[in-house]
């Protein structure tokens, strides 16, 4: 029987609604027109994170043939059990729930390893703009394609553009898609678009910012925005990345490979870093994952998890705004949620 | 074309409904005579203001899907023909709702001797956020204070937990841009006149349902409510019938004033420019059917990730595809991530189609193929 739910968006930082609509032979997303965040408008990349469930994991993958769970799970075990604690990494990312988070952490904190939330050389911010301040700015400076990575905050520009604001874009190639909503683009490095801009930077401008090169890069926007008592909004590529640092701090890409080079066993929890990083040298890496990508493909144990369809949780957006979603879709029962595994993992070590 | 006016002869369905309960009645009548497998109706999600299309099977649960929602922008043409193609389907349907269902019969998506439609006499929708924007400035009232409301006499009128009412003129609303979808402002078919029959409150005595019947398998849906005991009907006098003929005036009259004040005015290379090229608008258009095997998705279409979109590549190209056969619905507004006024734009040229053609989307009885012409007859 066609059935419509609604649930959030897993597909970047914005926070936007999407309902789900299925029946026994399929799924596919459908508009949530109350959500207040995009009232019923999803990018294509939203649309296309019904794939997540539609490809899920059924079986769980050691040394590449298939297992069933629990023996995956007593594998990733004697891996733990035998290596130092400090040899070991666990990643958590933005596409796991505030409670997931929470159970990651206490449990590389219990075990001693190294945990590392990874924000694409991106920080917390204490104090963010919301996106009716992006709305109501006089300016706004874009660093990154907002209006490509992120449309439904991109939105907010062009609201603001259709408010009166100027906007200025620092975009990575000559084509960025925000340049065509844009008064001003460029494409400089980072230090030299802020000494450019400091003179029009004040306390009615937002910096909205998806992309830098590195770390030192985000604290000179941060600082920045500071500075000239402006507002800053970094958007973040995965739903809940905002959350995921509001209980760890994040790592830059360096301290990311320093720690991942001195790792014999990697823990990944729905995250897809091969791309990113090089994993080929740690001796065991290990996924958690609801679907295949780069990062299970290049692990030796892939243990499939519920994907975000089927579990209860909330994700923290860019904003800071903490959205509740309950599961939209049939669940698999043979597939465990990322809390139980980790309960698991703890009551075995 | 008869009239009759309806009410419920059940008590808690003429109490729940918005006019007499007729509508509920006879989606009660179809379900417990095993006439459809279920019943396409809006029921409230997350409050009043989020209205989710929702299978009822069960006539038990018709209850809670009683009344109107204004802020319910839905569109059901794309359900019935995705997930209810097999089944026979009972369902409520706006103006731009039966208009969809007429295209997608013509192209064979939907199947006519499988649904009842039962059409709502429609004088626009209300987005949610909008409706809870508008309600906070202009009512000074919380959205979730309100228990019901309803767009009658020119008014949109809410109703409070306490029982009392308030109402602002929807004319005040729209100039301060709130109020009613664009495309609703400017849709000019207010009765589903293609749906079996046409209900309604313009015209009809308090407690009771305005009821255009327009073909025979309406005329059977009321007879056979009646004789199952859950309708009673009487004939309207004469001045209801010219007084819902003039509300329905009225309204046309009202949106022909935004059509002249809209079309001019929209540049479509200026609202282009803002395209990401997401193709929501397509994916969500009731008429587009070709889905994955659309030729927008072909490779010399495709955009590289990052690149500047070509309005004409994609828009252009879909503009002179579908523009003729838009039922102006809106949707493709409703979910465009740049708030482009797709539909108003193909609107737009539908109406220049029609002054050739007299072809109107979902409404004319002419079948003939798209851009069919009587020049190109004659050559």
């Amino acid at each position: 029987m066609v059935e419509i739910k609604h649930t959030l968006c897993p597909s970047c930082s914005v926070g936007c609604g999407i309902s789900i609509i299925s029946d026994a032979d399929d799924i596919d997303t459908y508009p949530y027109k109350r959500h207040p965040v995009n009232e019923g408008k999803n990018c294509l990349n939203g649309r296309n994170s019904i794939e997540i469930y539609k490809n899920k994991i059924a079986k769980a993958v050691v040394s590449n043939s298939e297992a069933d769970c629990d023996k995956a799970i007593e594998s990733v075990v004697q891996g733990l059990k035998s290596k130092d604690s400090d040899k070991i990494t666990v990643i958590c990312s933005g596409n796991n729930t505030n409670d997931e988070i929470e159970a990651i952490k206490n449990f590389a904190e219990a075990q001693n390893y190294n945990l590392i939330v990874y924000a694409d050389n991106m920080d917390n911010c204490d104090d963010v703009a919301s996106y009716d301040d992006v709305e109501a700015a006089s300016k706004v400076f874009v660093i990154g394609d907002i209006l490509y990575e992120n449309p439904l905050a991109g939105r907010r520009i062009v609201h603001a553009k259709q408010n009166g604001a100027t906007i200025v874009s620092n975009g990575l190639t000559a084509e960025s898609v925000t340049f065509n909503i844009s008064d001003e683009c460029s494409n400089l490095p980072v230090g030299e678009f802020l000494a450019n801009i400091k003179g029009q930077l004040d306390d009615s401008s937002v910096i909205v910012v998806n992309y830098v090169d590195s770390y030192g890069d985000f604290a000179q926007i941060v600082d920045a925005a500071k500075s000239a008592n402006a507002k800053i909004l970094p958007m973040y590529s995965k739903p809940n990345t905002k959350g995921a640092l509001n209980v760890a701090g994040a790592k830059s890409k360096d301290e990311v490979v320093e720690i991942l080079s001195n790792t014999d066993v990697l823990l990944v929890f729905n995250d897809d870093i091969a791309d990113e990083f090089d994993i080929k040298s740690i001796s065991t890496v290990v996924s958690f994952s609801p679907c295949e990508n780069e990062t299970t493909k290049a692990s030796q144990i892939v243990v499939p998890v519920r994907s975000w369809l089927e579990i209860e949780g909330s994700f923290t957006n860019a904003m800071g705004t903490t959205q509740e979603f309950a599961p939209a879709a049939e669940i698999c029962e043979d597939v465990l949620s990322e809390v139980e595994i980790i309960e698991k993992l703890q009551g075995e070590l | 074309m008869s009239y009759v006016l309806a009410k419920s002869q059940n008590e808690d369905i003429h109490k729940a409904g918005e006019c007499g309960g007729a509508v509920t009645s006879i989606f009660k009548y179809l379900l417990d005579e095993g006439l459809v497998d279920g019943v396409l109706a809006i029921k409230p999600g997350d409050d009043i203001y989020d209205g989710v299309p929702t299978f009822i099977t069960d006539s038990e649960d018709l209850i809670g899907a009683a009344g109107s929602y204004h802020c319910a922008p839905t569109m059901v043409g794309n359900i019935i023909q995705k997930y209810l193609y097999d089944k026979k389907v009972a369902v409520a349907v706006k103006p731009c709702d039966i208009r969809s269902v007429d295209e997608l019969i013509k192209r064979h998506k939907i199947n006519k001797d499988n649904i009842y439609t039962v059409g709502l006499n429609c004088g626009g929708t209300v987005s949610p956020v909008t409706g809870r924007k508008m309600i906070e400035l202009f009512y000074d009232v919380n959205p979730d204070d309100v228990e019901s409301e309803e767009i009658d006499k020119g008014q949109f009128i809410i109703e409070l937990k306490d029982g009392t009412e308030k109402g602002v003129k929807i004319h005040d609303l729209e100039n301060e841009g709130y109020g009613r979808r664009d495309n609703c402002q400017r849709c000019d078919v207010k009765i589903p006149r293609k749906a079996n029959i046409a209900c309604g409150n313009w015209g009809a005595e308090d407690g009771w349902t305005f009821i255009e019947i327009n073909d025979e398998k309406g005329q059977e849906l009321i007879d056979g409510a009646k004789k199952a005991g859950i309708l009673e009907t009487k004939s309207p006098a004469d001045a209801a019938v010219e007084g819902r003929l003039k509300v329905e005036g009225i309204m046309k009259k009202m949106a022909k004033k935004v059509q002249d004040a809209k079309y001019p005015n929209v540049s479509e290379m200026d609202e282009w420019s803002r395209c990401i090229g997401c193709y929501a608008c397509r994916d969500v258009c009731p008429i587009c059917w070709c889905y994955e095997n659309c030729e927008l998705n072909k490779d010399y279409f495709r955009l590289e990730a990052n690149s500047s979109p070509q309005p004409i590549a994609f828009q252009g190209v879909r503009l002179s595809h579908m523009s003729f056969s838009c039922v102006d619905c809106g949707q493709c507004d409703d979910v465009c991530p740049m708030d482009i006024p797709v539909s108003l734009i193909f609107d737009k040229l539908q109406k220049k189609y029609y002054s050739r053609t007299g072809y109107v989307a979902g409404v004319s009885d002419d079948v003939k193929p798209p851009l069919y012409s009587p020049e190109k007859t004659e050559l």
